[in-house]
C-alpha cells in the first residue's frame, strides 16, 4: 500500500503542483467563521465577511438580489458556511489560492487543473471543452479522491439530445483492494434517483441525459462523488477509499436511508465490522452469534448456533456461503460458527419479504459472502485467540484482474483438554479446522469468474469412547456476464456436502460406525434486467439434485456382532422458475410483486412404503412396499410461491412497508433434541413426507431522526407453517427404515412485533431492539399421529416471548473503544414433571403437557475493550487486542432443566453452560 | 472435581472456559389434583407372580407412595381364562403360581375399591431364555458387571433385567464384650452375632438391551453395573442375581422412552421429555392417565459372587473405621455409660503391670452392631 501511495504523491507532484499548493495552503488557513448573520442580504453578509478576512469577493449583483442569508455559526470553516448559504439554489463557488471567491451560476469555477490534463489530450480538450468545474474537497488529505472527484466524467456519445433518459452502470470497488463494494448507496439528489450496489458490486442508474453529481456512499468507506455528463447509455467503473480513520466504528452511513427508503423489510445487512466488535464467549468473532441479536432471531440455548427466525424451527433457514448451502454451520457442539470472520466481508438476512431468487427454506435466507481477495497487492490477517488461530492470505495473481484469497482456521482445545487433570477431560478429544478459498478473475470488461471452495472438519470424543466426526465441503463457480448497460446474468453452479459418522468401539460386540451424508449439486442461472428508471426485473431459473444417504451401520471390530445396515439412498430434484419485478410508481410509492413456481420430484431407486390412508402411519397400517427403478419418480410436489412488497414514503424520513410471502421447503431436519445436534439428518420430502409450505405478512414503519443518525422501525409479522415436522413421543431418528412413523406433520403459527432503534454513526452507536413475538404448535389430527396436549396449540421449543438486546459501542478516541452488550429473553419453554410415582425400584417422574412450563429468564451483559495499534500506514503489520469479558455478572442462565431419577429419587437440575465470567483475550493483525 | 495443580495457568483458564455448571434446581409446578393409578409388576408366564397397585404423588410429598388396597385384581386369557391375585397388603397381589400359555394371550385387569375398573392390552406372553452367563472385571477403578445371553431360536430380541444385590459387610469396630445386666463381660457364641451383616439392595434403573440390530439374538457383555472400588458392597464380599426378562417390541419403547425421560439427561443435546403410552387404561373413563406397563414373560436368574480377596491388591477397598473411647473402672463410671444401649464396650483396657483389666474401650452401637443395617443371618445361598 505505501508503495502505491508514494506512487500516487509522485505523480501528483509532477502533474498537479499547482493544485496541490492550492490545497496545502488552504489547509494551512482554513479561515473559521464564528457569528449570527440572521436575515440579512447576501450584500451584507459579504461586507461583514471583508472586513473580517483577507478574503474578496466576486458575484453579479443578481446573486445579491437572489440570495437571503440567514445562518448561525460558530467556528465553522467558510467553505462549509458558503455551501450551506448556497444550498438549494443555483450557484456555486470556488477559493483560490489568492484568496478570491468566485460565485456563479450552476457550475463553480474550476480552481486547479485537472489530474489528466497534460496526459490526456484528448479527454483534456473535451473537458476544456465544457464548463469544467472545480470541487473544494472540505478534507484534503488525499489527493487521488481529489483527482477522481474533480475529474468531469463523459458518458456516451454527444448526440445533441438535451432530453430523454440514460443508462448509466458499472461496478463499484474498493481502491486499496479492488473487492467489489456491496450495498453502497449511488444517487444524485435532484431528481433524486438512486439505487444500491449489488453483490458484484454492480449498480445500473437511469438518469435524465445531463450533468449530474453522482453520489457514493458506503460502510467504512470514504463518501465520495463524481462528476458525470450523461449523453447516452454509458459505464463508469468507481474505486472508492476505505476510511482508515474509522476502523472499527459500525458505520452504516452507507445506507443511511435505507431504513425508510428501501423497497426491502424484514431484511438485515450486517458488515463485518459490526460483527467484530461484539464480544463472545471465546473471543472469536463469530457472525451467527451476532445475527442471534438481531430482533426475530432466537435460539434454543447459548452453546446452539441453530437459529429460530421468527418462530421458524432450525432448519428453515437457508444458509449460503456464496451460494452454496451450508447444512451445518457450527463447530465444536456450536461454541463456534463454521465462518471464519477475516474472510467474510458480509452478512445478510431476510426475514420477510424474501427475494424470488432464494426459495427452499420456510423461514429466513441468511447470506453470506467472502471477500474477493486484495486485487492490488499482497496482504494478510490473522487472530490468536485462546482456542483458535486463524491466518487468511490474500493477492492478485494478475494486478486488477485475478485475485486469490485463502484463510484457514484450527483450534488447540484437544492440547488444552488433555491438560485438565481431570480423567472425563483429558479422555476427551475436540478439534475442528476449515478452510476458504476465494478465486476471482476479471475475464474482460463484461465477463468475471469467481470459484470459491469452502472446507470444515471437526471431530470430537466426550469421555467415551464414541468418536463423532462431521464436515462441510462447498464450492461454487460463478460467471458473470454483463449484455449492456441494463442487463447482466449470472450463472452459478453449486456443490454442498455435508455427512458425519459416529463410531464406537467400547464393547468389541457392539462396535460399529454409523454415518450419513447430504450433498447437493445445483445450477442456477440469474438476469437482472434495468429496463428504465422505474423498472427492475430480476428472473431466472434453479435446478438442485439431492443425494442423501441416510444412514448405514457396519461393523468396525472383528468380533462386532453388529449386522451392516444402509438404509436406502434418497435422491429429489428441485428445481424453479422465478420473475420478479420492481416498479417505482412514483416517488413515493414503490411495489416489488415477484412469482416463484417451485418443483420436486423424488426419484428412485427405491422401496417405499405405502400405508393405509387415514390412519397414522406406524409398522401396523403398512399396506404395501412399492418398487421404483432407477430415476423414476416417487412423489412430484409444485406450487406457487408469492413474494409482494411495498412501501410508501409518508414524509421526508418515515415509509410505510408491507409484504407477503409464501415459501415451500422440500428438505427436513430430523432432529429430537431442542438444540442443533451434529447429529441430526436430513430427510428429502416424499411420498409419506410432505413438503412444508409457509406463508407470511407484515408491516413495518420505518422512520430516521437526527438527519437519518437514528433509525427507527417497528415491525409486525404472522406466520402460518403447514406440515413441518414434529415428531412423535420416543421417535428414533437415526437407522430408521420408516421415518415417516415416527414424526408427524405439525401446523404452526407465529406473531409478533419486533422494535428496533440504531445509531450507526458517531462516538456512541448500536442498536436496541426489542420483540414481542409467540410461536405455537399443534398437532390435533388423530388420523395423522398421536394427539399432543389434547390437540391444543402449545408453545414451541424456541417460543421466547420477550426479547430485549442492547449492542453499543463506545469510541474514546480513534485507538480505544468499548462494546457493552445487554440481552434479556423469557426463558424457554420445557416440559415439567407434575408427579411422581414409585414403579417398585425408582420413583419416576409423570411430566406435563408439553411444553407447559419456561425456564428462568435469560439475562447477560458483556463487556469488551478493543485496543488499536497506531495509524501509521508504513509499518510491518497493523495489529490489535480485544479483551472480553462474556457473561459479566456470572449469572447461570439454565441452558436445560432436568429431572433424574438417582438411588430411586427424583431430582431437579439445572445446567448452565457458561456460569461464570469468562474473560477472553485476542490479538489480531493485518499486513 | 478437584484441581490440583490449579496454579498452572493453562488449566485455570480452561477450567474457567468449561465450567459449565448443575445446579440443584426445584421449579414450582401447580399441584395436580388427582393422583394416578400406577401399576407395578409383570405376569410372570411360570411362578409367582406381584403386581403391586400404587398412587402418583406431588414432586415434593415425603410421605410414602399411598398403596391402592382392597382392589379386585385378575389375570384374564383371551379364551376366558381368569387367574385372581390375593391381597397381601400395601397395596401387593399375588398369585403364587401363574402358568401361562405361549399360545395365548394375557390382560390385567383391575377393579379398585372405589368402583372404577381398568384393564390393560392383551398381550403375548414371551420366553425368555436362559441367561449365558454372568461376569465381571474390574478395571479402571470399579467393578464392572457384565450379562451375556443368546436366543438360539432367533426370537427374543428384546430383554430387560432386574438384580438384587447382597453383600456381606463388618461392624467398624469389633466388640469381644457384652454388657449385661449391669455387667460387662465377654461375648459367647450363643450371643447374637453383631460384627458380620448382610445388606441387599434392588435394582432402582431400567435396563434393557436389544438384539435387533445384530445378525445373531445374543446380548454380549452388556454392562449391569459398576461398583467404585471404594465402595462397601465389595469390602469382603458381594453377590448378585441377576433376572432376565423378553420383552415385546412395544414394551421395549415403553421402557426405553422412560429411561430416555428420567435417566439419560442432561447433556448438551437432551432429548425432549416424551409422552408415556401406558397399555393399561380405565375403562370407564378413557382420558384418565393410567400408569405402567404390563408385559408376560417368563423369568431367568443367575446368581455370581465377588471376593475382596480376587480384587486387584492396590485397589484401597472400603474399611470401616469410627473413634474409640475409654472408660476406666476406676471411674466408677461403667454401668452409667453402658445402660441404654447407646455405647458398647469393645475390649478392655490393661495396665502395664496388672494382668487384671482397669478399664474398657467403647464405641457407638452403629459402629459396633451391624444389624442396625442389615441383617445378622446368612442368606441360604450364601457361599
Amino acid at each position: 500500500m505505501t508503495h502505491f501511495y508514494r506512487a500516487f504523491l509522485l505523480l501528483l507532484l509532477c502533474c498537479m503542483t499547482t493544485a496541490v499548493s492550492v490545497h496545502a495552503q488552504q489547509r494551512n488557513e482554513a479561515p473559521l467563521i464564528s457569528g449570527s448573520f440572521r436575515n440579512i442580504t447576501f450584500q451584507d453578509f459579504v461586507q461583514r465577511l471583508e472586513t473580517r478576512l483577507p478574503y474578496k469577493f466576486y458575484f453579479e449583483q443578481a446573486v445579491a438580489d437572489s440570495i437571503k442569508v440567514d445562518v448561525e455559526v460558530e467556528g465553522e470553516p467558510l467553505n462549509l458556511v458558503l455551501a450551506q448559504i448556497l444550498k438549494g439554489t443555483e450557484y456555486k463557488f470556488a477559493i483560490t489560492e489568492q484568496r478570491q471567491i468566485f460565485i456563479t451560476r450552476q457550475n463553480p469555477i474550476m480552481t486547479n487543473l485537472p489530474s489528466n490534463f497534460f496526459k490526456d489530450e484528448e479527454e483534456a480538450r473535451r473537458n476544456s471543452q465544457l464548463a469544467t468545474p472545480a470541487y473544494l474537497p472540505q478534507q484534503q488529505d488525499n489527493k487521488k479522491r481529489i483527482q477522481s472527484e474533480i475529474k468531469l466524467y463523459e458518458i456516451g456519445t454527444p448526440n445533441g439530445s438535451k432530453t430523454g433518459r440514460a443508462n448509466l452502470a458499472g461496478t463499484l470497488r474498493d481502491a486499496n483492494t479492488g473487492e467489489p463494494i456491496i450495498g453502497a448507496h449511488i444517487y444524485i439528489e435532484s431528481p433524486s434517483v438512486g439505487t444500491a450496489s449489488d453483490q458484484y458490486g454492480y449498480y445500473s442508474l437511469s438518469l435524465p441525459v445531463g450533468r449530474h453529481e453522482l453520489n457514493i456512499r458506503a460502510v467504512g468507506l470514504k463518501n465520495t462523488k463524481r462528476q458525470v455528463i450523461l449523453h447516452s447509455d454509458g459505464k463508469l467503473d468507481i474505486e472508492v477509499e476505505e476510511d482508515i480513520r474509522t476502523l472499527k466504528e459500525v458505520l452504516v452511513e452507507a445506507e443511511k436511508d435505507r431504513n425508510v427508503t428501501g423497497l426491502q423489510m424484514g431484511m438485515e445487512r450486517l458488515d463485518i465490522r459490526t460483527i467484530k466488535q461484539v464480544p463472545t464467549a471465546f473471543g472469536e468473532t463469530d457472525i451467527l452469534r451476532v445475527v442471534l441479536t438481531l430482533p426475530g432471531v432466537k435460539s434454543v440455548g447459548e452453546g446452539s448456533t441453530g437459529m429460530n427466525v421468527r418462530g421458524g424451527s432450525t432448519d428453515q433457514n437457508l444458509i449460503l456461503l456464496n451460494d452454496a448451502t451450508i447444512y451445518n454451520p457450527s463447530h465444536l457442539f456450536g461454541f463456534f460458527s463454521a465462518f471464519n470472520p477475516d474472510v467474510i466481508k458480509s452478512v445478510e438476512l431476510y426475514k420477510s419479504a424474501v427475494p424470488a431468487r432464494y426459495g427452499g427454506r420456510l423461514s429466513s435466507v441468511l447470506e453470506v459472502s467472502s471477500r474477493e481477495g486484495n486485487k492490488k497487492q499482497f496482504s494478510g490477517a490473522g487472530g490468536i485467540g485462546l482456542l483458535t488461530s486463524r491466518l487468511t492470505l490474500e493477492g492478485p495473481i494478475v494486478k486488477d484482474k485475478t485475485s486469490i484469497l485463502v484463510g484457514g482456521r484450527s483450534t488447540y482445545s484437544d492440547w488444552l483438554l488433555k491438560k485438565i487433570p481431570n480423567k472425563s477431560f483429558s479422555n476427551s478429544e475436540a478439534s475442528f479446522y476449515d478452510i476458504n478459498t476465494h478465486v476471482s478473475h476479471e475475464i474482460d470488461e463484461k465477463n468475471s469468474v469467481y470459484l470459491t471452495g469452502y472446507l470444515s472438519k471437526d471431530r470430537f470424543k466426550l469421555a467415551s469412547d464414541t468418536l463423532y466426526r462431521f464436515q462441510n465441503q462447498n464450492a461454487s463457480l460463478k460467471w458473470k456476464h454483463n449484455f449492456h448497460n441494463k442487463l447482466y446474468s449470472v450463472v452459478t453452479g453449486t456443490y454442498s456436502h455435508y455427512g458425519y459418522d459416529i463410531s464406537n468401539e467400547e464393547n468389541a460386540a457392539n462396535a460399529a460406525a454409523m454415518d450419513f451424508g447430504i450433498s447437493q449439486t445445483g445450477m442456477q442461472v440469474d438476469f437482472n434486467y434495468f429496463p428504465d428508471s422505474k423498472h427492475t426485473l430480476d428472473f431466472g431459473a434453479s435446478a438442485i439434485r439431492y443425494e442423501v444417504n441416510p444412514g448405514s451401520l457396519v461393523p468396525n471390530h472383528a468380533e462386532s456382532l453388529i449386522r451392516p445396515d444402509k438404509l436406502q439412498q434418497e435422491k429429489a430434484v428441485e428445481s424453479a422458475l422465478y420473475l420478479s419485478d420492481r416498479y417505482d410508481i412514483s416517488q413515493k410509492l414503490s411495489v416489488s410483486a415477484g412469482l416463484r413456481y417451485s418443483f420436486f420430484t423424488a426419484l428412485g431407486k427405491r422401496d417405499v412404503l405405502q400405508y393405509a390412508p387415514g390412519l397414522p402411519m406406524s409398522l401396523n397400517t403398512i399396506v404395501d412396499t412399492v418398487s421404483y427403478g432407477s430415476g423414476k419418480s416417487i412423489a412430484t410436489y409444485h406450487g406457487p410461491e408469492f413474494r409482494l412488497s411495498a412501501r410508501y414514503v409518508v414524509s421526508d424520513n418515515s415509509s410505510v412497508k408491507v409484504s407477503y410471502n409464501r415459501l415451500r421447503q422440500y428438505v427436513h431436519m430430523l432432529s429430537n433434541t431442542a438444540t442443533m445436534a451434529p447429529t441430526d439428518t436430513w430427510k428429502l420430502s416424499d411420498s409419506n413426507i410432505k413438503p412444508q409450505v409457509g406463508d407470511q405478512v407484515a408491516i413495518g414503519y420505518y422512520r430516521n431522526l437526527r438527519a437519518n443518525t437514528i433509525e427507527f422501525s417497528a415491525e409486525a409479522y404472522y406466520k402460518w407453517m403447514q406440515d413441518f415436522l414434529d415428531y412423535r413421543s420416543g421417535a428414533n431418528i437415526i437407522m430408521n427404515h420408516h421415518i415417516e412413523t415416527d414424526v408427524a406433520n405439525a401446523e404452526g403459527k407465529a406473531y409478533g412485533v419486533e422494535l428496533m432503534l440504531k445509531k450507526a454513526s458517531g462516538k456512541l452507536n448500536g442498536w436496541v431492539s426489542y420483540t414481542y413475538s409467540r410461536t405455537l404448535v399443534r398437532l390435533d389430527d388423530p388420523t395423522v399421529s398421536e394427539v399432543i396436549n389434547r390437540g391444543e396449540w402449545y408453545a414451541s421449543n424456541f417460543d421466547k416471548p420477550h426479547d430485549l438486546t442492547m449492542i453499543s459501542n463506545y469510541r474514546f478516541s480513534q485507538r480505544f473503544s468499548t462494546s457493552l452488550n445487554f440481552t434479556y429473553s423469557t426463558g424457554r419453554p420445557i416440559t415439567l414433571p407434575l408427579a411422581k410415582y414409585y414403579d417398585g425400584g425408582s420413583h419416576r417422574i409423570l411430566y406435563s403437557d408439553r411444553n407447559e412450563y419456561r425456564i428462568p429468564d435469560y439475562y447477560r451483559v458483556d463487556l469488551a475493550l478493543n485496543i488499536e495499534g497506531n495509524h501509521k500506514i508504513a509499518k510491518l503489520a497493523h495489529s490489535s487486542w480485544t479483551v472480553a469479558v462474556y457473561n459479566l455478572t456470572g449469572r447461570k442462565n439454565p441452558y436445560s432443566v432436568y429431572f433424574k431419577s438417582q438411588n430411586g429419587q427424583i431430582r431437579g437440575y439445572k445446567m448452565s453452560i457458561f456460569g461464570n465470567p469468562i474473560p477472553t483475550i485476542t490479538y489480531n493483525f493485518k499486513f | 472435581m478437584k484441581i490440583r495443580n490449579w496454579k498452572n495457568p493453562i488449566v485455570w483458564l480452561v477450567m474457567l472456559l468449561v465450567s459449565g455448571c448443575v445446579d440443584p434446581y426445584f421449579p414450582e409446578v401447580k399441584e395436580s389434583g388427582s393422583s394416578f393409578l400406577v401399576v407395578n409388576g409383570f405376569l410372570n408366564a411360570n411362578g409367582p407372580t406381584t403386581i403391586q397397585l400404587l398412587r402418583s404423588q406431588s414432586l415434593n410429598d415425603t410421605e410414602a407412595p399411598p398403596a391402592e388396597e382392597n382392589a379386585t385384581v385378575i389375570v384374564e386369557s383371551e379364551n376366558g381364562e381368569r387367574f385372581g391375585l390375593h391381597g397381601t397388603g400395601y397395596g401387593t397381589y399375588r398369585h403364587p403360581n401363574l402358568q401361562l400359555r405361549a399360545d395365548s394371550k394375557y390382560r390385567l385387569y383391575i377393579r379398585t375399591r372405589s368402583g372404577s375398573e381398568y384393564a390393560s392390552d392383551y398381550v403375548e406372553v414371551k420366553t425368555s431364555p436362559a441367561i449365558e452367563s454372568v461376569n465381571w472385571k474390574a478395571e479402571g477403578g470399579e467393578v464392572k458387571i457384565y450379562v451375556n445371553s443368546q436366543d438360539p431360536n432367533n426370537s427374543t430380541h428384546y430383554y430387560k433385567w432386574d438384580y438384587e444385590e447382597t453383600w456381606q459387610f463388618r461392624s467398624a469396630l469389633y466388640s469381644v464384650l457384652i454388657y449385661e445386666n449391669g455387667q460387662v463381660r465377654f461375648r459367647e457364641p450363643s450371643d447374637v452375632p453383631i460384627a458380620y451383616c448382610w445388606k441387599s439392595d434392588n435394582s432402582t434403573r431400567v435396563e434393557i438391551g436389544s438384539s435387533v440390530k445384530l445378525s445373531e439374538d445374543r446380548i454380549s457383555n452388556y454392562r449391569i453395573l459398576s461398583i467404585p472400588y471404594n465402595s462397601e458392597k465389595i469390602s469382603m464380599k458381594y453377590s448378585i442375581l441377576v433376572k432376565q426378562y423378553a420383552l415385546t417390541r412395544e414394551a421395549f419403547e415403553y421402557l426405553e422412552m422412560l429411561k430416555k425421560n428420567t435417566e439419560n439427561i442432561g447433556t448438551l443435546f437432551d432429548p425432549l421429555p416424551s409422552q408415556l403410552t401406558s397399555n393399561i387404561r380405565s375403562l370407564s373413563n378413557p382420558d384418565e392417565t393410567v400408569i405402567g406397563y404390563i408385559s408376560a414373560t417368563t423369568m431367568e436368574t443367575k446368581r455370581i459372587f465377588v471376593s475382596s480377596r480376587d480384587l486387584p491388591r492396590d485397589w484401597r477397598l472400603y474399611y470401616p473405621s469410627c473413634e474409640v473411647d475409654t472408660v476406666m473402672i476406676s471411674s466408677g463410671q461403667v454401668q452409667e455409660r453402658f445402660t441404654g444401649g447407646y455405647l458398647i464396650p469393645v475390649d478392655e483396657i490393661y495396665s502395664p503391670t496388672s494382668p487384671v483389666a482397669i478399664g474398657y474401650t467403647y464405641g457407638t452401637r452403629a459402629c459396633v452392631d451391624c444389624t442396625l443395617q442389615g441383617t445378622n443371618v446368612k442368606p441360604a445361598y450364601w457361599e
